[in-house]
């Protein structure tokens, strides 16, 4: 077992990350003054997994959605059902799928001890029959059905649809009600015991608990595991999107875009750095105090709503811009120009301030909130990073960092748009 | 953490200070609320044109550019409704100056900035400038559009507006798309003067430093103010009479069902706590009624849940189904609410919602925001109630005390947003 203690002074936090004997890392920051706590058990597999790695190194293809799919039964068992024993407790449980991860999760305020208890428990506990899958094939599809008819949902999986060929990124998070269809309970118990390893998980908690609290829970809960973390697939992607724009009509008042710039990657993975000057260098280009936004906004072609992110993880990566817009096409048109005048002449660097201060002051908000804290520490840690990392970066980074991340995105080669727009002439 | 700090500022301008280090932030936020009546919509676009600019700083781009500089305070703009009071929210969070890298005091800055977008904005020829409401309108012309864009927003909306159709409830708190798009420069100019003289006033502080200051600056801006503070109340129906039904069809693949029911209270303090704990048991958490039946035994939705609003004495039950199980997910949700009528309820699942309750209250301590929300919500009570105190008061709720609200409780509305179920593309 090692322990170590992370530290940021001028932040005033600190953490403990345990390598607990059973294999699953810990990371615990407590936090003086609060009164509840917030726990995170997080194994790295998401919707992006849809191809389970074979003793003999090939891949076996297991339906889209299956990760998400395993977190709603995993609430299950033999007898109470983890919500069932929460509820005996207090405390507000939840759970949820990403692209590249799937957490279950608790706050509470009271009996942190004996909720952890639960939380630890019930993951490492599946149970799955062919009649408790039926049943929930019935409440997935209509959660499923839900995000389709979001237009906001739609832009953005329209616009991975478009920029990738081939990434899993590009399928929906819960699957289609064809390919849950072809969920079993077989299939449940093979993908959790390739994915719900604890060394491809980590526990993350923040709070009023302290990292004792949370050892002696995890050393009377944890059951030793194999000791191997599951492989993820590197999908080649070409550097150009599949294609250039996707539309789709939707009974919507306000159309809605997305413009993505996929960025060439030759590795899965990016640097802490990387990931930072990549959100600056958004900011200052489309930031709330930027030209671009006051022109698009001056022009009617966006709204407040307006912005832009850095979209990333295992095997893609991409810039969006994206908003509502009663000319999409034409907002889409601005920004390209745009970005196409920084890419010529650097990022201002006024705008390059005014960007690293926001990010920095963001990152130091995060910390009031319990959730925020332990999803960082979870991501990060996925990350293979120090949670500090980025504000260590932040406080020294440079204008010439970000003008150098610059010339490896935004080419205006690999943009794709996604637009809805409104349905039998509603407007 | 102190106690909160109750303090006078004006006639019916309070302050509410809340001192902690706990925090990484300072945030001042302030609510102002106006009947719900008038020219709503020259209310309704108020808070987002004070939150464009400001004297100093006299565009979006130079006061979001200020913003940033104090390390990417945030500036947050919104319009609800607190029973049938119209409440107009401006609030700035910035880093607290622990925390800044060169040492510069940024707190103070975001206090004061609050004071001057509220008492200091950019006017041309004494009045707002044409050119910034126009673009705030086509704002809240499509924030209103794009909002009713998310059904269940939309559903939920629909049936509070067939529900309370005579009842100043029932209007939106944007006013209507006529009424936003001939708002002239004047009409918001006298909805700023209206909201600054006569509506009732809460600011809610909470930082790491003392108040004095900020409380000294507010005086001192509300000493010119010459004020008489208007009168707001809420029409309370207690029951319902013949059930209303509304049913809108449109090409989406999922139905939404939202039931609206009055909760028989007389005011919003009828009954209280126990009708929280009813509404609670019934559609709250995932040990309600409406979460592990009909969700859960049933598999009809992925959600179905019950809100209670307890200003206005209603709530309502949403739920996302397949358009064909209207009838029977209606039937399943009053079969629900009749079993806890019918005395059904147990005592452990009453000390179940009342944990879960008492829990998620103790945490409000642990963030500015929530606990700016929670004071905020008092400003028409006047008081500042602790959330330690709210938690003894749900305590003492007794089941009878439960089945009693229940059955008090009468559906008034059905709004069915019905899908064709058909996939959409082109």
């Amino acid at each position: 077992m090692t322990d170590k203690l992370y530290t940021d002074a001028l932040l005033g936090e600190s953490y403990r990350e345990i390598r607990h004997p059973s294999g699953l890392t810990i990371r615990v920051l407590h936090k003086d003054g609060y009164k509840s706590s917030y726990a995170l058990f997080a194994t790295k597999y998401g919707s992006i997994d849809t191809r389970i790695a074979q003793a003999d190194g090939s891949f076996r293809a297991i339906p889209e959605g299956t990760a998400h799919f395993l977190e709603h039964k995993l609430f299950e068992s033999e007898d109470l059902d983890a919500f069932e024993r929460f509820a005996k407790t207090g405390a507000n449980a939840n759970a949820f799928t990403s692209f590249d991860m799937t957490a279950y999760l608790f706050l509470c305020a009271d009996r942190f001890s004996e909720n952890l208890e639960i939380l630890l428990d019930f993951v490492q506990s599946p149970y799955f029959t062919e009649e408790t899958v039926r049943k929930e094939q019935g409440i997935i599809g209509q959660e499923i059905r839900m995000y389709r008819d979001s237009a906001e949902w739609e832009v953005e999986f329209n616009l991975l649809r478009a920029l990738y060929h081939h990434h899993p990124v590009r399928i929906d998070i819960a699957g289609t009600e064809q390919t849950i269809a072809q969920i079993s309970a077989d299939l449940l118990y093979d993908c959790y015991r390739n994915f719900y390893d604890l060394h491809n998980m980590v526990l993350t908690v923040a709070g009023k608990a302290t990292a004792e609290e949370v050892l002696a829970v995890a050393d009377k809960m944890l059951k030793p595991a194999s000791g191997k973390a599951a492989v993820r697939e590197f999908v080649a992607e070409p550097p150009t999107p599949a294609q250039r724009t996707i539309e789709e009509r939707m009974p919507v008042n306000v159309p809605q875009f997305a413009l993505g710039y996929k960025e060439a990657i030759v590795s899965p993975e990016r640097t802490e750095k990387d990931v930072l000057c990549a959100d600056i260098l958004l900011e200052a280009i489309a930031g709330r105090s930027s030209a671009l936004f006051k022109r698009l906004l001056d022009e009617g072609l966006i709204n407040t709503g307006f912005g832009a992110q850095y979209f990333h993880g295992f095997g893609y990566a991409n810039c969006e811009f994206s908003g509502e817009s009663a000319d999409p096409f034409r907002a889409a048109e601005e920004i390209r120009k745009a970005v196409a005048d920084v890419r010529k002449t650097g990022v201002d660097p006024a705008a390059f301030e005014r960007a690293r201060r926001k990010n920095y002051g963001r990152f130091v908000m995060q910390f009031n909130e319990v959730s925020s804290v332990a999803h960082a520490l979870a991501d990060s840690y996925f990350a293979g990073n120090d949670l500090f990392e980025s504000a260590r970066i932040c406080r020294e980074l440079t204008l010439g960092d970000v003008n150098a991340r610059l010339g490896e995105l935004l080419d205006d080669d690999t943009t794709a748009l996604s637009v809805i727009l409104p349905k039998d002439g509603k407007e | 953490m102190a106690e909160p700090k109750l303090l006078t500022i004006a006639d019916g301008v309070q302050l509410v200070a809340v001192q902690t280090d706990t925090f990484k932030t300072c945030r001042i936020g302030v609510q102002i609320a106006l009947p719900l009546s008038g020219d709503i919509a020259a209310k309704a676009v108020l808070p987002y044109i004070l939150r464009r600019s400001c004297r100093r700083y006299p565009d979006f781009t130079s006061l979001n550019g200020h913003l940033d500089m104090l390390y990417g305070a945030t500036l947050g703009a919104s319009v609800s409704k607190l029973g049938e009071a119209q409440m107009l929210k401006l609030s700035i969070s910035s880093i607290d100056d622990r925390f800044v890298p060169d040492g510069e005091s940024v707190a103070a800055q975001a206090a004061e900035l609050l004071a001057q977008l509220l008492f200091e904005p950019k006017l041309e020829n004494g009045t707002f400038a044409l050119a910034d409401v126009e673009q705030e309108k086509r704002l809240l012309l499509e924030r209103m559009r794009s909002e009713d864009d998310d059904k269940r927003v939309y559903a939920r909306r629909r049936c509070e507006e067939v529900m309370c159709q005579s009842e100043p409830f029932g209007k939106n708190r944007y006013g209507t798309a006529d009424e936003i798009e001939s708002l002239t420069p004047e009409r918001v100019y006298a909805a700023w003067r209206e909201a600054l003289e006569t509506a009732v006033i809460r600011f809610v502080l909470v930082t790491s430093g003392e108040a004095d200051e900020v409380c000294a600056l507010l005086k001192t801006q509300f000493s010119a103010v010459s004020r008489r503070v208007c009168d707001i109340r809420t029409q309370f129906v207690q029951t319902a009479g013949a059930v209303r039904y509304e049913r809108e069809t449109q090409p989406l693949m999922q139905g939404t069902l939202v039931m609206g029911f009055r909760c028989g209270m007389k005011d919003e303090y009828d009954m209280d706590p126990a009708v929280s704990v009813m509404a609670d048991v019934f559609g709250g958490g995932t040990y309600s009624r409406l979460f592990s039946v009909v969700r859960e035994k049933m598999s009809l939705c992925y959600f179905c849940a019950a809100r209670l609003n307890r200003q206005k004495g209603v709530m309502l039950v949403f739920s996302g189904i397949e358009t064909e199980n209207e009838e029977k997910t209606r039937e399943a949700i009053l079969a629900q609410l009749r079993e806890i009528q019918d005395g059904a309820l147990t005592q452990e699942t009453l000390e179940t919602s009342v944990r879960s309750l008492c829990d998620t209250i103790r945490g409000y301590t642990d963030s500015p925001d929530v606990l700016c929300a929670w004071y905020g919500m008092q400003i028409l009570n006047g008081t500042a109630k602790t959330p330690a105190q709210r938690i003894s008061e749900i305590r003492a709720v007794t089941l009878p005390q439960v089945q009693s609200a229940a059955k008090a409780v009468t559906l008034d509305t059905v709004f069915m947003l019905a899908g064709t179920g058909e996939e959409h593309h082109d």
